[in-house]
């Protein structure tokens, strides 16, 4: 059990602190809610219920949906792109999807390796692509779930003050809607971008996430 | 894949979980309108939220039963309710809407008798005869 937690311990650690996060975020967050709502005057909602809501609901969806847009793109735009000196690019000269030898695909497969990674066909494609696929489905959904959700929270507002509500396509064409969905994007291309550039010059002994200490700054792919 | 399930189904939840609330919110403004109809003014104002009787009173100058029996309310029968959050309207034939709030105790009318002005009704707030 312990060697489990300790083999585990990355992925162990960041649910754990997640959920904690969540739990604080519906907590404050139904408390928020109430106060906005006993200011203007509105009725208040239960912690229940105030969790079921679409108040609470897009709250959630916005930041997930960029953050599962910007592990898509960064997935999607390191097989393509890369960058001299960083270790979050490959090496120069691997652009693109790589040769079935360096992807240990097909009659290249270890005895090892997944096995639709010795397969041709459908199931080698799907598989060759399932991080892409699942990072991205999970975005378009959080992403969508938040037009739903948000739609309702404004049309709340709409209501509140006497005035028609916005179908979901009037929604997603709104300024709401998408200084929402913005105002996550942009630090979310920050933050790679930082990433990208801060790991050809700085280091964080110990860190995968890093160069060695000593790596020169020209070594690109390197991770310490 | 689990995730995703999970997100579809709350969104979901959070969809359809309004379908009980428009039958009930269609159900208060059709009772407004039949007291007011039977020039029941005491059963009308019990279907209005405190704020919209107080300030009925206080614009009127005279209590909520006899007052809201004489509003030029207009609108036909009920065409539909949408619901948002702990926030509603009622649309009744004719181009009237109500608007509603839950409060603890159900449903109750904020503005009624609300006819949209000149530009777009999603930017322009209604004019109505009674709201808080």
């Amino acid at each position: 059990m312990r060697r489990w937690v300790r083999e585990n311990s990355l992925a162990l650690f960041f649910l754990g602190i997640f959920l904690a996060a969540l739990v604080a975020q519906a907590l404050v967050g139904h408390s928020d809610f109430n106060n906005q709502q006993l200011a203007h005057q509105d009725p208040t909602m239960s912690l229940g219920r105030y969790l079921t809501s679409s108040a609470f609901m897009v709250d959630v969806m916005e930041n997930w949906q960029s953050e599962y847009l910007q592990f898509t793109l960064f997935i999607l735009a390191t097989i393509f792109l890369v960058q001299r000196g960083s270790t979050e690019s490959k090496p120069l000269g691997r652009e693109g999807t790589e040769s079935d030898e360096q992807q240990k695909v097909g009659r290249h497969a270890r005895p090892d390796s997944p096995r639709w990674a010795k397969r041709d066909g459908w199931r080698l494609a799907l598989y060759s692509n399932s991080l892409l696929l699942v990072m991205a489905t999970i975005w378009i959904g959080s992403w969508f779930a938040q037009l739903v959700t948000g739609r309702v929270v404004y049309n709340a507002e709409q209501f509140d003050h006497h005035e028609a509500p916005l179908s979901l396509w009037q929604y997603a064409g709104s300024s709401e809607f998408w200084n929402r969905t913005l105002q996550n994007w942009q630090s979310e291309f920050l933050a790679v971008a930082s990433m990208v550039v801060f790991s050809i010059w700085l280091r964080q002994r110990g860190s995968p996430e890093s160069k060695p200490v000593g790596e020169p700054h020209g070594t690109t792919g390197a991770e310490g | 894949m689990r995730l995703v399930i999970a997100v579809v189904a709350v969104v979901a939840f959070v969809g359809c979980g309004a379908s009980g609330d428009r039958a009930e919110t269609e159900a208060v403004v059709g009772r407004f309108y039949d007291a007011v109809s039977r020039q029941d003014g005491e059963a009308a104002c019990a279907e209005l939220a405190e704020a919209t009787v107080e300030a009925l009173e206080s614009q009127s100058g005279q209590s909520c039963r006899s007052v809201v029996t004489r509003l030029d309310l207009g609108g036909g029968p009920v065409a539909g309710a949408q619901v948002a959050a702990t926030s509603a309207r009622v649309e009744l034939r004719g181009g009237v809407s109500a608007f509603l709030d839950r409060e603890p105790d159900g449903w109750r009318i904020t503005a009624v008798g609300c006819r949209p002005q000149d530009g777009p009704p999603t930017e322009r707030p209604m004019e109505c005869e009674a709201e808080a």
